[in-house]
């Protein structure tokens, strides 16, 4: 699904050149939970953002479904940010202005989907992570777990085959964390391929495989023995 | 969806929305008015079909008046021939003014304003509504007359005005009473046009001739300037003359540029003029460039705030095309509403205006202003969008390295500067503007207390029984002196006669030995306050014998006599000659010498003046002074006289005070616009200010709590916050300082007496500039400075 080719990416100051990744090579099949890992300023950011479109490698080529995706422009990419990728993020990035409800159906509302057809997705997946009584409510009355999930929500209600997550339990408190991972592996067995970045050991035991990252090179690369 | 996220944005912080809202709206009622009031005075006399074939003539002559351009001409006979001689000149009316009078009806004096003895032609030149008549007959037996709707009611109520006999009492235009007949009824003229008529008629008997305004209806596509060059020629033709003897030049003038290019003597009413219509189209650009400015400057400042919207939306598939479309549908929503609060403070100023003004603005304008909103809503759409594009351009169309900034505010430190240059500018010019015209008013010949009274230009028979007048008014204790004099306070002292002074060579040049003349009454000098160089005022014993007349003349006719010690020319010998009228005036002495007055605006030199007495004679103004404080005993004294002397004339007086507050209306009304204009766009400014200080409070607040924790103080706080505030004002003040002391030289000019620019006028502007800015952001700094540090770094 996913094919990284001699992936370089660096930023010119004026005498130097910082790289951030260095010829990284990585394939990702379709149905894979995939966890990113390593030490800060590894690149384990940079690397999402490349696989995920927002970012562009200096260097290096990237096959989504086999269409080189490091050629694409910039409206092709709002086709796949539409219809292939979703994201959730540390941070959750839920818009404070919309409630529940609005942040769930803006997706669908950028691909065009009828009112009703949107109406029925919504109500559905609110239904499904148990969350139709705080639909009217705004991010800021919700807990950090309850926003995460509202941000998968939003996330998985195009349907996307790739969701990529940015430390999707770094602001949330183990127990909260704990739930965001089991929906997430949840949604991995459903089908869904699933690319994380994440510091914590254990949270990487819910995927199926690892890649660690040390200052912009792929160090080690295994699958998950004795996942939770 | 769209609505809904921008109304709620729009909530969420409903302070900084509401100034830009407010901001705007304040701009777009500035400029629709100004744009009315511009299109109300650019299109004076405009609405008459042959408006642009309609000319004004209007002669000079060096030897004759002192070489003074009058807006009528002095020799209205000679306009038929004129027009017979010149092919260019389709046909022509003559204007003979009825000065200041009443008529009668049914033995009932009604006064009226402006009327005009004109020719037959008057509705073939100029565009009238007839309501009763028929436009091209009703004119044509003598001593028919037209009179408007508003002076039909006045004097016959609802009653059938045609066939009644208005009658113009003896003196008044004919020696002898003279009966006219109502022929028809017209509208009133439109407040556009640069004369009001209340009737018209045509000469009961004879022809028109002496003083007459005059306009020429030429052909289509006729040259006025044949008939300006030819003129010599026809006057040389028509007076048995060599045509290099004639001086006389002719000039013809555009009706239509009349109300703003016409600065003559005796105007029918007063014009108006380019530097009002310069200054307000200043006025309104600043304006639209504050408002904008002050829109883009919020909305970049506020940028910061939508860069995670932007982001967020990105990763959501949004287009670039779809955030756009979201800052426009906001930048829409804020001018609309824009729009909604300057269409509520519009309509009761325009109702205000058309009260205090006579002017409906609004009315019959819906298409200009339809097209003022419609361009100032572009551009506010614009200026909203524009920085919101500029600051998210990247984040918009390019992938950022940073994806996630948050509340990065930019602040365009440009607009700041320049919105504090033109406040400074402004300030100054209200100031300097107020100065002057303070110090034309106090140099006017207004008494402290402004207890005088004028009876301007009255009538003949009126100014016959002058003596019983002041004889009768001053057995009141309320009356402290009655004078009078030729002109009003406030008019121009035109008449030059000849002169011949004991030891002084006259001019070689006959139409230079010529003084400026002003006959008065024996008080005039007391009631006015005039200061004595040298000598002693008017005894009041004396009689116009011939050897005795007295003298009075002003410090520049003394300059212009050679004299240079007040003291040496009294006593000496002094004789007037009047020329053209039979009237001989005794030869005498002069016996004093004045401070120069300022009879009219300061704007002219003071020119050489004798005063002299005569009996019953030139004295058409009458000034009456009463006790201070004794307004209203001493007004109903004065009526009571009046009402027992002169039964048939109406009781109109006006006080010398707002007289010449009339002559320098022009300048009261730059003032006052000006003022008006400086506080919106202070006030303008300020809001900005106040809402960029509140984002940069705002943004700073993690920085305000670490440095309370590490020990800095309030005051520190609010100086490290105030600081780049001041640093931006001061330099408004150096490049506005220079601006304004040039705008104010040019407009200074204007005056031959004038208040100095003094240094501390920018200085008191920057100061006032300076103190509004701190203030405006001290109410933010001072509350980021106060706050609890606790409460700002808990949720970092």
């Amino acid at each position: 699904m996913i094919q990284l080719k001699n992936i370089d990416k660096y930023y010119d100051s004026r005498f130097q050149r910082t790289f951030i990744l260095k010829g990284v090579n990585l394939e990702v099949k379709q149905g894979e939970f995939v966890s990113i890992m390593g030490p800060s300023g590894a690149g384990k950011s940079t690397l999402l953002n490349i696989i995920g479109l927002l970012d562009e490698a200096s260097a290096g080529e990237y096959y989504f479904w086999d269409e080189p995706a490091h050629r694409i422009k910039e409206k092709q990419k709002v086709q796949y940010h539409r219809s292939h990728i979703g994201f959730i993020f540390q941070a959750f990035h839920l818009i404070d202005e919309l409630n529940v409800y609005e942040n769930i159906e803006t997706p669908l509302v950028y691909r065009g989907v009828k009112g009703k057809e949107r109406k029925a997705l919504v109500a559905d997946l609110l239904d499904r992570f148990n969350i139709v009584a705080k639909k009217d409510l705004f991010p800021s009355q919700l807990s950090g777990g309850q926003q995460q999930l509202v941000a998968i929500a939003r996330a998985i209600i195009g349907n996307p085959k790739l969701l990529l997550a940015d430390e999707p339990t770094g602001n949330l408190h183990s127990e909260q964390g704990e739930m965001i991972m089991k929906l997430l592996k949840k949604l991995n067995e459903e089908g869904m391929t699933i690319i994380q970045v994440t510091h914590s050991k254990e949270n990487a035991q819910y995927g199926t495989r690892i890649v660690k990252l040390v200052d912009g090179l792929v160090q080690e690369d295994f699958p998950v023995e004795n996942r939770k | 969806m769209l609505l809904r996220f921008v109304i709620r944005n729009f909530k969420k912080r409903p302070f900084l929305n509401f100034i830009k809202v407010l901001g705007l709206a304040l701009g777009l009622s500035g400029i629709l008015f100004i744009a009315l009031f511009l299109k109300n005075e650019l299109t004076y006399d405009a609405f008459h079909s042959k408006a642009d074939r309609i000319l004004r003539f209007t002669t000079t002559n060096s030897s004759m008046f002192g070489n003074n351009h009058f807006a009528r001409i002095y020799n209205s006979e000679q306009i038929p021939d004129l027009a017979a001689t010149f092919p260019e000149i389709e046909t022509y009316v003559r204007l003979a003014p009825m000065r200041g009078g009443v008529v009668m009806h049914n033995e009932q004096y009604y006064s009226i304003n402006e009327a005009f003895v004109c020719d037959s032609t008057f509705f073939r030149v100029f565009d009238a509504t007839l309501l009763v008549g028929d436009k091209n007959s009703v004119l044509e037996s003598p001593g028919s007359m037209v009179i408007t709707k508003s002076f039909a009611q006045k004097v016959f109520g609802n009653a059938d005005p045609i066939g009644k006999t208005i009658s113009l009492p003896a003196g008044q235009f004919y020696g002898e009473q003279t009966d006219f007949t109502v022929k028809g009824v017209m509208k009133d003229f439109p407040q556009n046009s640069h004369f009001h008529p209340e009737l018209l008629t045509t000469p009961a008997r004879g022809e028109i001739s002496w003083w007459a305004f005059t306009y020429l209806l030429l052909k289509p596509n006729a040259n006025p300037k044949n008939i300006e060059a030819g003129y010599a020629e026809f006057l040389a033709k028509i007076s048995d003359r060599k045509e290099d003897e004639i001086e006389t030049k002719a000039y013809l003038q555009k009706i239509t540029a009349i109300h703003l290019h016409s600065d003559k003597l005796r105007e029918i009413e007063a014009n108006g003029n380019m530097t009002n219509i310069y200054v307000l189209s200043v006025a309104a650009l600043i304006l639209l460039l504050i408002s904008m400015s002050n829109y883009a400057s919020l909305n970049l400042g506020m940028s910061g705030f939508n860069t995670n919207f932007i982001a967020i939306n990105r990763v959501l598939g949004s287009t670039p095309h779809i955030n756009l479309r979201y800052f426009a549908a906001e930048s829409v929503f804020i001018v609309l509403a824009s729009i909604i609060i300057a269409f509520l403070i519009s309509v009761p100023v325009n109702a205000v205006i058309a009260k205090y003004f006579g002017m409906n603005l609004f009315h019959t304008n819906s298409v200009l202003v339809i097209l003022v909103v419609i361009v100032f809503s572009f551009l506010g759409i614009l200026a909203g969008l524009q920085p919101v594009l500029r600051q998210s351009i990247g984040k918009i169309y390019r992938p950022s390295r940073n994806l996630f900034h948050r509340n990065k505010i930019t602040i365009n430190r440009g607009i700041i500067i320049s919105q504090y240059t033109f406040a400074i500018v402004l300030i100054a010019a209200v100031i300097v503007i107020s100065r002057q015209t303070h110090y034309a008013l106090s140099n006017s010949m207004t008494p402290k207390d402004d207890n005088l009274i004028c009876f301007e230009s009255v009538h003949a028979s009126v100014q016959q029984k002058f003596e019983l007048f002041k004889e009768e008014l001053l057995k009141h204790p309320t009356i402290e002196s009655v004078s009078a004099m030729m002109e009003p306070p406030g008019g121009e002292a035109n008449d030059q006669f000849g002169y011949e002074l004991e030891g002084h060579e006259p001019p070689t040049e006959e139409s230079q030995n010529r003084i400026g003349v002003f006959p008065c009454d024996y008080s005039f000098a007391s009631i006015f306050n005039l200061e004595f160089l040298a000598g002693k005022n008017f005894t009041e014993s004396n009689a116009d014998v011939e050897g005795s007349g007295e003298y009075i003349i002003n410090e520049t006719a003394m300059h212009l006599l050679n004299y240079d010690d007040a003291s040496q020319i009294i006593g000496k010998n002094f004789k007037l000659f009047s020329p053209g009228t039979p009237i001989q005036l005794p030869e005498g002495k002069i016996i004093g010498v004045v401070n120069d007055f300022h009879l009219s605006s300061i704007k002219k030199r003071v020119e050489p003046l004798v005063m002299f007495k005569r009996d019953k004679l030139w004295l058409l103004n009458f000034v009456v002074s009463y006790q201070p404080g004794m307004r209203e005993t001493a007004l109903a004294d004065i009526q009571s006289v009046w009402k027992e002397l002169f039964p048939a004339y109406p009781f109109s007086h006006e006080h010398v005070g707002a007289m010449y507050r009339n002559v320098y209306r022009t300048e009261l009304l730059q003032a006052r616009l000006l003022t008006i204009f400086t506080i919106i766009s202070i006030f303008i400014s300020s809001m900005g200010l106040l809402g960029i200080s509140l984002l940069v409070a705002q943004q700073r607040v993690k920085e305000i709590g670490i440095r309370k924790v590490n020990g800095a103080q309030v005051s520190e706080i609010l100086a490290m916050l105030n600081r780049s505030f001041v640093k931006w004002v001061i330099i408004a003040f150096v490049i506005a300082t220079p601006l304004a002391w040039l705008a104010m030289d040019k407009w200074l000019e204007n005056f031959a007496y004038k208040t100095g620019l003094s240094w501390w006028i920018f200085a008191l502007a920057g100061a006032l500039a300076l103190g509004i800015a701190l203030l405006t952001v001290s109410v933010q700094s001072w509350k980021a400075a106060t706050r609890n540090p606790v409460e700002a770094l808990r949720y970092e």
